[in-house]
């Protein structure tokens, strides 16, 4: 067996100055090249590794430099110039360089099935000296530096990459605040604080994630204080009021929420003429039954905030006008907007598709009750997820109780996929009827690149959405941390909801910090 | 006896095709694909074709069959669709940690049911003998995962005793030598670790055991009540042997020689729980790689985990028929 010939022994761990975080799953892949946008992965990644820039915290709002000092775009969005700051290394010691920025980037676009459409307007990656990194794109692509602040994005040491080949995600190797020490599988991954890190060295020696996937046990370990930190990751497809109720009388632990840009809807089969809902009266009717504020306030206790269109109200590109214009609970005018379709009360029979789980059947249950409210007998089909997606892209269904989390920061994440028609049936999308209109619109605030008018063309796209109703918008889930309360510093993004563990610390180290 | 193991050994060998031929079957018929799985739901058709293809997922059914069984015949078990490492060596990593729950759930179901089992015979009809018989009902008949949250919630929660999940506490850190972690402290003489390991083996393996040590209570008060009505009892009784050894020394041995069968087919069921037990303590044994195998669509997983679930279970019952007949010669097959 691996490991017969080296001595068992502690490793002097300072409990004090280490975070142990629960995590529901074991991670994908460390090695960004490979790592699919799963949330433990992606987070592991981001502590390990540097981007060229990243989301800004507290408010994650705005691009700040990393690896990159300072960069410039070109008018036209094709061409990125990215100065990078002198002096940063790999934990193997090898410098930072442009060479390794461009391997990098080029192995993503090669390797990581979600990079590889994205990095495929990248014409160029020159590097003619080696602080200065330009990419040169095909075509104007206004959101790439989101794109460039993604996990899967990050800066690989090449030398590491030679050396392990396959084995690089086993024992991966970036500049990031952490090292990595070791990672059994199912068990835990150990990450140890990089002291040459160009932020400054981390506040924690050690961040141990320990992968538990039963929610009830994790909070027994988090009251115990077993574990620090009980990563969101683990509240996204549970129930978590129970939990919230309890640690919020509990002195020891705090619950920290942050917005999201998870949506979560019940979305309608639009390019099926034979399915009932293809009656924009019917999908009306069914908006207008549900009440909204049961759902958010009462079933959900709050946990989550009401999603009013197709763009959560997190994202930049969210017009406020939707909220005004979104619909509310008016069970009497979809009562007669089903009669003006045909429906008298009991005629019309959904089946509701969703995942398994009581997260998803919860919500289903109270559509469900919503509907038969207004004369709508619906069904519940709770299926495993590669069951649904077969479902879907087939095509085999009316309505489906189902959730987007986009793995970039920026609406297209959420349109071009969802709304496109031209991709329908290429991923789980809203299944748009061909529209030409709408295709060239959402294509225009695509390739825009004057930020103002971007904005403004996701503003109409978002308009034409609401007016065809492709689906109930129903929350957005808000990113739930559940932590002791000596844990400081905590920061979490919106897009994807990940965390980085070098500004945080644990109270008892205020004093020697 | 060395060929009657021999036929014996032999024989488990269509029995393991005949499992392999199922479970390649039953994965195959499973709704999903892996590849869907992997790249969850922001996937495009065209990356998961490609993925597909990467894993051979896109090769005729058939061929994929023959390639399995051809790489098993070699002592190759594949790879994970999900890790891209070998089955082999994953396996091998896990196997130490349900065989020590395993092991340890044996001893806490042997603890508990022998005893009681004996003591419910010995006052049949009794106060105690209810007792017992409503204790193994509830155990049999309440599920493992209520238990489980119960114990958690008194010991882990409550009591603040034992912990809740995992073999060793996050920041005991160590590459193991046997995997066995019991064990590996003992080895080192680490006595903190030691403790760490069994605390943390205490909830799950009493989980586990308890269904076992309910059924166990059962058959042994069944075959000791035999036992104790039979004349050779009555003898001893009447030469005026102390009762105790009477009981202890005469008629539980014998009882338990046709209990011995009964605990193998037990162990058939403490492999089924241990998945579920696994998952409720973050346990990281095959169980519960099993089970995320099942719902990742980790076919070669799932095809060898159970493989090799099936012949531990046939290899334990051949281990306790040998043992059986060792004990009681009436039991060897007639010879031809």
């Amino acid at each position: 067996m691996a490991g017969l010939a080296l001595p068992w022994a502690q490793m002097g761990i300072d409990r004090s100055r280490t975070l142990v975080v629960a995590v529901p799953t074991d991670p994908g892949s460390l090695d960004p090249a490979h790592n699919t946008a799963e949330l433990v992965g992606s987070e592991i990644i981001l502590n390990l590794f540097d981007t060229l820039v990243a989301w800004a915290a507290p408010h994650f709002d705005r691009l700040e430099g990393r690896l990159a000092q300072s960069w410039t775009v070109s008018d036209d969005a094709r061409s990125f110039r990215f100065k990078l700051r002198p002096g940063i290394f790999f934990h193997d010691g090898e410098p930072v360089d442009a060479q390794a920025v461009k391997v990098s980037l080029e192995r993503a676009g090669r390797l990581n099935p979600y990079m590889r459409a994205s990095f495929e307007p990248i014409a160029a990656i020159e590097t003619r000296q080696p602080d200065i990194v330009t990419l040169r794109l095909s075509r104007p692509v206004p959101f790439f530096l989101s794109l460039l602040a993604q996990p899967q994005a990050a800066v690989v040491s090449p030398t590491a990459v030679a050396r392990l080949g396959d084995r690089f995600a086993d024992a991966p190797v970036g500049s990031g605040a952490f090292r990595f020490v070791r990672k059994e599988r199912d068990v835990c991954v150990v990450l140890e604080a990089n002291p040459r890190y160009f932020r400054g060295p981390p506040r924690l020696e050690h961040v141990i994630y320990s992968v538990n996937a039963n929610p009830s046990t994790r909070r027994f370990q988090l009251e115990n204080g077993d574990i620090d930190v009980s990563q969101q990751a683990g509240q996204l497809g549970a129930l978590p009021m129970q939990d919230m109720d309890a640690f919020r009388r509990n002195p020891t632990i705090q619950v920290i929420e942050a917005p999201s840009q998870i949506l979560r809807q019940l979305e309608f089969n639009n390019s099926r003429a034979s399915s009932p809902t293809h009656d924009l009266r019917v999908r009306k009717a069914l908006s207008y039954a549900v009440d909204y504020d049961g759902l958010v306030h009462g079933l959900l206790a709050d946990s989550v905030d009401r999603a009013y269109g197709p763009l959560p109200t997190a994202n930049w590109a969210f017009d406020p006008a939707i909220a005004r214009a979104a619909f509310r609970y008016e069970p009497e005018r979809a009562r007669a907007l089903l009669r003006q379709a045909g429906f008298e009360p009991g005629a019309l029979k959904l089946d509701i598709y969703t995942f398994l789980g009581a997260f998803w059947g919860t919500v289903a249950t109270f559509l469900q009750a919503n509907f038969a409210a207004v004369g709508v007998k619906a069904n519940i089909r709770q299926v495993e997820f590669p069951s649904l997606r077969g479902l879907h892209l087939a095509g085999q269904f009316d309505v489906a109780l189902d959730g987007r989390t986009p793995w970039y920061n920026d609406p297209d994440a959420h349109i071009t996929i969802g709304y496109l028609s031209s991709l329908a049936s290429t991923a789980m999308t809203f299944r748009m009827p061909p529209d030409a209109a709408l295709d060239r619109l959402i294509l225009d605030a695509q390739d825009q690149t004057d930020a103002a008018l971007r904005k403004e063309l996701y503003g109409r796209v978002q308009q034409q959405l609401m007016a065809r109703v492709p689906a109930v918008y129903l929350f957005t889930n808000r990113v739930i941390v559940f932590a002791r309360a000596e844990v400081r510093g905590l920061r979490i993004g919106p897009a994807p909801p990940l965390t980085e563990y070098w500004s945080v610390y644990k109270r008892a180290q205020q004093a020697d910090a | 006896m060395s060929r009657y193991l021999l036929r014996r050994l032999v024989g488990l060998i269509p029995v393991l095709a005949l499992v392999l031929v199922i479970v390649f079957c039953l994965t195959r018929f499973i709704p999903g694909d892996p590849a869907v799985t992997l790249l969850g739901p922001g996937a495009t058709a065209e990356q998961i074709a490609a993925l597909r293809r990467q894993m051979h997922l896109d090769q005729p059914q058939g061929v994929q069959f023959l390639s399995y069984v051809w790489n098993l015949l070699h002592g190759d078990l594949g790879v994970s669709l999900k890790t891209g490492r070998p089955v082999l060596d994953e396996l091998a990593s896990k196997l130490p940690a349900t065989i020590e729950l395993a092991l340890a759930a044996l001893l806490i179901a042997l603890a508990i049911g022998i005893p009681a089992g004996v003591a419910a015979a010995r006052r049949r009809g009794g106060v105690l003998d209810q007792v017992l018989r409503v204790a193994a009902l509830a155990c049999v008949s309440v599920p493992a995962f209520l238990i489980a949250f119960a114990l958690q919630g008194l010991f882990g929660s409550w009591l603040r005793f034992l912990p809740v999940a995992g073999r060793l506490s996050p920041y005991f850190i160590f590459k193991p030598i046997t995997g066995f972690a019991v064990l590996d402290a003992l080895l080192h003489g680490d006595v903190a670790a030691l403790s760490d390991a069994i605390r943390h083996l205490l909830l799950p393996a009493t989980v586990l055991g308890l269904f076992i040590a309910a059924n166990l209570s059962r058959f042994v008060r069944s075959a000791m009540i035999q036992q104790l009505d039979e004349d050779y009892v009555r003898t001893a009784r009447a030469k005026g042997l102390d009762e105790r050894q009477v009981v202890y020394g005469h008629a539980l041995p014998n009882a338990l020689i046709p209990v011995l069968s009964v605990i193998a087919i037990l162990f058939g069921d403490m492999l089924g729980g241990a998945i579920l037990t696994e998952t409720i303590f973050s346990w990281p044994g095959v169980g519960r790689y099993t089970l995320d195998a099942i719902r990742n669509r980790d076919y070669p997983v799932v095809q060898s985990a159970t493989l090799i679930f099936a012949a531990m279970f046939m290899l334990v019952s051949l281990a306790i028929d040998v043992i059986g007949q060792r004990l009681d010669p009436r039991l060897k097959a007639p010879v031809a």
